[in-house]
């Protein structure tokens, strides 16, 4: 009977990690823009689309792709942040969500004009391939989408330590005068989070796609579930953020156990959500400001 | 006191919309408006304006005048569309006063989702995301709930010999009427508010939610009246549109057009006024309509599936795919103009159409009196 258990724990975990790097995305722009990113989850379906058509056109492994992803996707970053963003920086939160709410529902008609609305997947050779792990089966596409999103999580907090940009961020994040004071350029800086925070998602979403469909309104639920994450690890919290998505990661897929159709899953998680919302809005590790 | 004076080019819409019924058909529409836009096809797209007027006016109430952005006011929507539609089927209420039950059950879970909310003190971004996990629950309880018919829905039961008790009509004709008394009364409704007490509280809490409070406001308990009227107008529309459109499934309810299309109408047409969100829907509305009309009538049959797994080469695959966005792509192009406004008028006018258009007029009166002097 624990079988079930553990096989839902070990799969949590996986799907937890692919989590991680999405809203370590979205915390990231929030902690150093303080902007509320309502369109997150269509940068992640753009992503899976690249995936995608890289490799059902051209044959190339969707793995292979994310190199040069990453700069495409954070030079779209670079640029929806130069052209759309700026304006609204230092704005009230309603306007910031009501822009990028537009921009979520240009990207969703953009999709599913230029790719329509079927639901699309990728058949690779080893996509269905196991093995187990403590009585419980482990795909290995899974494995693969938890080690690149935990690595880039991974890289991107040693960038945010290691590097003289990185501790710039950092500094943003903690005090925008007070980074303006000491001549850190704030509007570069701005540009740098939001194009790698649109990278970490678009990157997420390529590793999901040898087992996750792809299709324009598959977005919404990863922002929502991101905001749960971001909000549940400290708003702003990098390291938070992860642990956060290990643990709604966890929460939805021993949810679906306890739930009477395991479509039903992602209720465990807003539940969980709403409660840490009412009770410690300052999320569970301690957030910007607390 | 209104004066009569004043409003002269409301009245002159109001007039025209009162008798437009009876030109739907007539030579001249079929010959100006494009073939998908005469006839019944053109009061249709009427009763969506009136009814997402109403709608809008509906949110301006807790997004607009009291500040409080909420995403996830389909839910109420939905809500009260299965309210009044359980009642139908499985208790023989009709449908009038069902819209009444439903108004009166969404007004108390609105009450009830406020005074979680507001009582722990949650603002701006965090009750947006609580009003968006709402809606998701809402929607997930209804796609598995097989008592209303799940993924399903529901599909109401049809009679030749319904009669008004029904709330059910043959031609569209009965609709538009209802649709536009509805929007007539909710902007009666929000001309009140704006002028009320609880009107100039609500002002206070948009503008500066600590000071409102400092003053004496109560900001709490207003919130939550607003929310629970705002979430009482959205149950009566849910009803009007179950009836509309015979057919209520948890997606087009809960998270389809309506939950964009009435926060939409609001912001472009100008939230926290009284004629804002009828503007916004009386342009959004068409615009989408005739976009669908104009640009997603056939397609080109062409599937992308069956394009991508053809065994042609790459550049066939490519010449096919240009056809195919010849052809209009896989549609969407409405939505994508929504986007297009939406982030045009946040940037462009913020306070949206109404409030700009109302400030040239001032500044062309002031720029006349000038030239008079």
């Amino acid at each position: 009977m624990y079988e079930v258990y553990i096989q839902a724990l070990i799969s949590g975990l996986l799907i937890g990690g692919v989590y991680a790097l999405v809203a370590v995305g979205l915390t990231l722009i929030f902690g150093v823009m303080d902007i509320i990113n309502f369109a997150h989850g269509e940068f992640l379906m753009f992503g899976m689309y690249s995936a995608f058509f890289a490799s059902a056109l051209l044959g190339i492994d969707p793995y292979f792709i994310i190199p040069i992803a990453l700069p495409v996707f954070f030079g779209v970053g670079w640029l929806v942040h130069g052209t759309l963003i700026r304006p609204v920086v230092g704005k009230s939160h309603a306007i910031q969500i009501l822009l990028t709410l537009g921009l979520s529902l240009f990207m969703q008609a953009l999709a599913q004009f230029l790719f329509s609305a079927d639901f699309q997947s990728l058949q690779l050779d080893y996509g269905s391939s196991t093995f187990e792990l403590f009585g419980a089966r482990v795909s290995y596409t899974k494995l693969a989408a938890f080690v690149i999103s935990v690595g880039m999580c991974g890289a991107l907090w040693a960038f945010l330590q290691g590097t003289d940009t990185g501790k710039a961020l950092r500094a943003c994040a903690e005090e925008h005068e007070g980074a303006q004071a000491v001549g850190i350029d704030l509007n570069r800086m701005y540009k740098v989070a939001f194009g790698l925070g649109i990278a970490c998602v678009a990157i997420a979403g390529i590793a999901m796609t040898p087992f996750f469909y792809v299709a324009p309104l598959v977005g919404p639920k990863f922002t929502l579930v991101a905001f749960v994450i971001v909000v549940l690890g400290g708003l702003g919290n990098i390291p938070g953020a992860v642990a956060g998505a290990l643990i709604v990661g966890v929460v939805e897929s021993v949810g679906a156990l306890a739930m009477p159709s395991p479509s039903l899953k992602d209720l465990a998680v807003y539940v969980l959500f709403i409660l840490v919302l009412l009770f410690r809005p300052q999320g569970l590790f301690g957030g910007k400001g607390t | 006191m209104i004066r009569l004076r004043d409003h002269w080019f409301y009245l002159v819409v109001l007039a025209g919309l009162l008798v437009l019924p009876l030109f739907t058909d007539s030579d001249f529409v079929n010959a100006v408006m494009p073939s998908g836009l005469t006839g019944s096809a053109l009061l249709h797209v009427f009763i969506l304006m009136f009814f997402f007027a109403f709608m809008s006016q509906s949110w301006n109430i807790i997004g607009g005048f009291a500040g409080q952005l909420s995403i996830g006011h389909a839910a109420f929507f939905g809500i009260g569309a299965y309210t009044s539609t359980i009642c139908y089927i499985h208790l023989g209420l009709s449908p009038w006063l069902g819209m009444f039950v439903a108004a009166g059950f969404t007004a108390m879970i609105g009450a009830g989702l406020g005074l979680i909310s507001f009582h722990y003190g949650l603002r701006g971004p965090f009750f947006t995301l609580v009003t968006v996990a709402f809606a998701e629950i809402t929607r997930l309880i209804l796609l598995h709930w097989n008592f209303v018919g799940a993924a399903n829905g529901i599909l109401l039961p049809y009679s030749r010999d319904a009669g008004f008790w029904d709330f059910q009509f043959n031609g569209k004709e009965p609709y538009y009427y209802i649709a536009l008394v509805m929007m007539l009364c909710s902007i009666a409704l929000v001309a009140w508010v704006a002028r009320s007490r609880f009107g100039y509280y609500l002002h206070a809490i948009r503008q500066d939610e600590d000071a409102a409070e400092a003053v004496g406001v109560p900001t709490k308990r207003c919130k939550i009246q607003a929310i629970a009227l705002s979430a009482a107008l959205a149950g009566l529309g849910g009803t009007f549109y179950a009836q509309y459109t015979q057919y209520i499934v948890p997606d087009d309810m809960v998270i389809g057009r309506v939950s964009v299309e009435i926060l939409l109408g609001t912001v472009i047409g100008g939230a926290g006024t009284i004629m804002g969100p009828i503007v916004g829907a009386f342009i959004l509305i068409p615009v989408g309509e005739a976009t669908r009309v104009i640009f997603e009538g056939g397609g080109t049959g062409i599937s992308l599936t069956t394009l991508i797994q053809s065994d042609v080469g790459l550049a066939e695959k490519f010449s096919g795919y240009l056809a195919y966005l010849a052809g209009g792509g896989g549609g969407g192009l409405a939505v994508l103009l929504y986007g297009v406004l939406l982030i045009a008028v946040v940037l462009g006018m913020p306070g949206g159409v109404l409030p700009w258009l109302t400030r040239k007029r001032k500044s062309f009166a002031k720029s006349d009196k000038k030239g008079d002097s």
